[in-house]
């Protein structure tokens, strides 16, 4: 099933490389071998059998979350501090899969947004090649030429600057195709029923609501809905990080609910927040309010 | 006939693939060489043996009664002698042993004389029939056991009958060879419930995989009464409270019975059985077996008596020589049992010979919630797993435990192997012995409470009587305060003589 869930990754992975260039191909690498590395020797320290948790698969896609989730240039120390921090403090501490409250890979994003901003808002401007990646990741520092700000970032700080979206919108081109990726991934994930559609559907309406209402109040100052959809993390958020069972609600109106305001809260947290995404912050805060509406939410039982 | 259409269908549950290929005749199975008839039954008390070893009994004969109202008596299966009366394994859940009366064949088959008093039916008071039907030993036939007479006595404006011949199980396929084979027998027992009910209606349910059997009963159908309805296959169609809804959409609620609601469910097996039992005067000696799983050449249906042993039938389906995991009852809800030895009782309604193979290891839950979509009863089993296997059966008592009906939906459909049912089962069973365990300890509160305000009554009481003594001795010494005087007066008095002789002298 994970491994299902990685294979459907992989189309907005290859949009990825296609922008960013080889830095992908490196951070998922090293990401998956510090999972392996930091899950077998938790899984040493408890005294437990290795090997099943090992190939279940899970550590590897919250790895390559992670991974993809960072800028492809980000120091190669970044994504390993990063996968360590959200399978330590994330899963294992709570007692491996299946008993932790938050999203690891979201965790291990925000423990790094907070830690190393400047690592984790720096992009790579343009493809960069297999050696050029390399000398990024490793500690080579690259001319400014070939790098820039977060998408979301500089579209925040150009608005600012008097520019009406319509005219950047334009820019995120790199953004929107990345999302239908990961949005054509997704719809593979529903066909083959590895995720039920309450959570994507509820998160892209939650999105729609809240982006759309901002755009009819003031057009100059909010980009429009299709933007918010297509930018940054949406696509990939709404399939393949809010869906993660283990932290999500888990009755079927529960799920609507739950996805629905990780969509609002995304839209919040990038137009009136100090970051440039949302989707981290937004899942992280409904992954608390999850046991609230599972035990609110609960089906009528037969016969009551 | 009035109903045919297609009953709608409940939320949950499961298509299983039926892949089972095999005929739909009933084999007489060989008479046994020997029986073994436990004493102890689904629930209640043993029942009393009223032979001994040695006796000569006839087929059909009465060898044990109970006075346990939801127990029946006991009849020799076959002709022969008595030769033992001892303790015996049984399938059974517990795994318990129990005292079981074991007959050895005189290869005659005689039967007693059949009383076939009730035989026009139609004339006899139904208390008669209901009493007779209880000596004849029917219980529910379809995997519960219940027995019939007591769900048919005191029954208060029953409305509908319902036959259930769904056998939703995937594998089972005595009652499709029973209803295609005494179509006859299954409408007449149908009839007899309907004059002991005095219900207007009863409605047969069949699921839409088994065309044969429906068309057979309708051919037999005169009755208009009697309505043959197919329902769409899907497992847990069978389970009463269901397949009320689907045919009625009339939703028992929790914690009340279908009678409660003026409607009861029997099963097509059982209403043959009453019908033997009326028409005929026969007891139920015999009931028709599966024999089936990936383990025989032949899935085949047995008529066998009771008691003979699961390897009896199991050997005429000609077994593979691998080892096997033995089942009794269905794929889903049924019993895994250890031995061929073990002797077919009543709810026996098939056997599984499965090929052994290793089970896939058990991984953590993820809570993915396929088993919430297939729940029949709507309940959330990854919720209801979370606080049994912690032991919170307060929890699991928030989330609905007591509704779960144990149909093991989730545990098939469960992508991490859990045996979630079996959680349930345990949880259900914790919660009940913390219950029995709160109201002892609430008795025994009680009882102390009661002891310590007795004891500081009794000192009260004790105290005040001190009291009173006291103040009434008290009383008396003042009043003697007079005859103290006197005392002294008296004493004086003496001195003075004393001292008046003295001097004298």
């Amino acid at each position: 099933m994970m491994r299902q869930v990685i294979y459907a990754l992989l189309l907005g992975v290859i949009a990825e490389f296609y922008f960013f260039g080889w830095g992908v191909f490196w951070q998922i690498l090293l990401g998956v071998s510090t999972a392996i590395l930091v899950e077998s020797a938790f899984l040493k320290i408890r005294k437990l059998p290795i090997k099943p948790v090992i190939t279940d698969g899970s550590g590897a896609l919250t790895a390559m979350l992670l991974a993809i989730s960072i800028p492809s240039i980000a120091p190669w120390w970044i994504v390993v501090l990063g996968v360590a921090f959200a399978l330590i403090f994330g899963k294992q501490l709570y007692g491996g899969l299946g008993h932790n409250p938050f999203n690891p890979a979201m965790l291990g994003y925000a423990f790094l947004l907070i830690s190393y901003p400047l690592q984790m808002t720096t992009w790579a401007a343009e493809f960069l090649n297999f050696a050029q990646s390399f000398e990024a990741i490793f500690g080579i520092n690259l001319p400014d030429a070939l790098t820039g700000a977060t998408k979301l970032d500089s579209l925040k700080t150009q608005l600012a600057l008097g520019k009406s979206a319509t005219e950047l919108s334009i820019n995120s081109i790199s953004q929107a195709w990345i999302n239908l990726g990961f949005l054509l991934g997704g719809l593979y994930l529903l066909a083959r029923k590895i995720i039920l559609w309450h959570i994507p559907i509820a998160f892209l309406s939650g999105v729609l609501t809240i982006s759309s209402l901002l755009f009819l109040i003031d057009n100059s100052l909010y980009l429009p809905p299709q933007n918010h959809l297509l930018l940054g993390g949406t696509m990939l958020g709404a399939f393949f990080i809010a869906t993660d069972p283990v932290s999500a609600a888990t009755t079927p109106k529960g799920r609507l609910i739950y996805g629905f305001f990780i969509g609002i809260l995304v839209v919040i947290i990038r137009v009136f927040g100090g970051y440039p995404d949302g989707v981290a912050f937004a899942v992280l805060l409904m992954n608390i309010a999850v046991p609230l509406i599972d035990y609110y939410t609960q089906p009528k039982v037969f016969g009551q | 006939m009035p109903n045919s259409a297609l009953a709608q269908e409940f939320q949950g549950g499961i298509v299983i693939a039926n892949n089972s290929s095999g005929s739909m005749k009933i084999v007489q199975a060989p008479l046994p060489d020997s029986v073994i008839l436990p004493l102890q039954q689904r629930i209640g008390d043993e029942a009393v043996a009223l032979v001994a070893v040695g006796d000569e009994v006839l087929t059909g004969q009465l060898i044990a009664e109970t006075t346990d109202y939801f127990c029946t008596p006991i009849h020799a299966t076959i002709s022969g002698i008595i030769s033992a009366i001892d303790k015996q394994i049984i399938p059974h859940k517990s795994g318990l042993k129990s005292n079981c009366i074991s007959i050895k064949s005189d290869g005659k088959d005689e039967w007693i004389s059949l009383n076939q008093q009730h035989k026009n039916f139609l004339q006899s008071p139904p208390e008669k029939l209901i009493d007779a039907i209880q000596a004849a030993g029917i219980v529910g036939l379809g995997g519960g056991g219940f027995p019939t007479h007591a769900k048919l006595k005191n029954l208060t404006n029953c409305q509908t009958i319902i036959i259930n011949g769904t056998e939703c199980e995937p594998g089972i396929m005595c009652d499709d060879a029973l209803m295609q084979n005494h179509p006859l027998e299954v409408i007449s027992g149908v009839e007899i419930l309907l004059h002991i009910c005095a219900a207007s209606r009863a409605i047969i349910a069949i699921e839409d995989d088994k065309p044969a059997a429906f068309s057979a009963l309708q051919k037999c159908n005169k009755n208009q009464q009697i309505s043959i309805v197919k329902i769409p296959t899907k497992y847990t169609s069978g389970a009463e409270k269901l397949l009320i809804k689907s045919l009625l959409n009339i939703e028992i609620p929790s914690g009340s019975f279908a009678s409660d609601e003026g409607i009861i469910c029997q099963n097509v097996a059982t209403v043959k059985a009453i019908s033997d039992a009326i028409i005929e005067g026969k007891p139920l000696v015999s009931r028709v077996v599966t024999v089936t799983g990936s383990g025989v050449a032949i899935p085949q249906n047995y008529e066998v008596r009771l008691g003979a042993k699961f390897a009896d039938i199991i050997a005429a389906s000609k077994p593979n020589n691998l080892p096997h995991n033995l089942r009794m009852g269905g794929l889903m809800m049924g019993l895994d049992v250890e031995n061929i030895g073990l002797p077919i009782g009543k709810i026996s309604n098939c056997i599984f010979v499965n090929n052994a193979e290793k089970k896939p290891a058990e991984q953590p839950c993820i809570r993915c919630g396929q088993c919430n979509l297939v729940c029949p009863v709507g309940l959330l089993p990854q919720q209801l797993f979370w606080w049994s296997k912690h032991k919170n059966t307060e929890k699991a008592m928030d989330y609905n435990l007591p509704d779960c009906i144990e149909c093991r939906c989730c545990d098939f459909v469960c992508p991490s192997h859990i045996p979630l049912a079996q959680h349930f089962v345990a949880a259900k069973e914790l919660n009940y012995q913390q219950t029995q365990q709160q109201y002892k300890t609430a008795i025994a509160k009680k009882r102390f409470e009661f002891r310590q305000f007795r004891l500081e009554r009794n000192a009260a009481e004790r105290a005040e009587m001190m009291a009173k003594k006291r103040a009434e001795l008290q009383k008396k010494m003042a009043n003697d305060k007079s005859q103290k005087a006197k005392i002294a007066k008296a004493l004086e008095r003496v001195k003075t003589k004393k001292d008046e002789n003295n001097s004298n002298i």
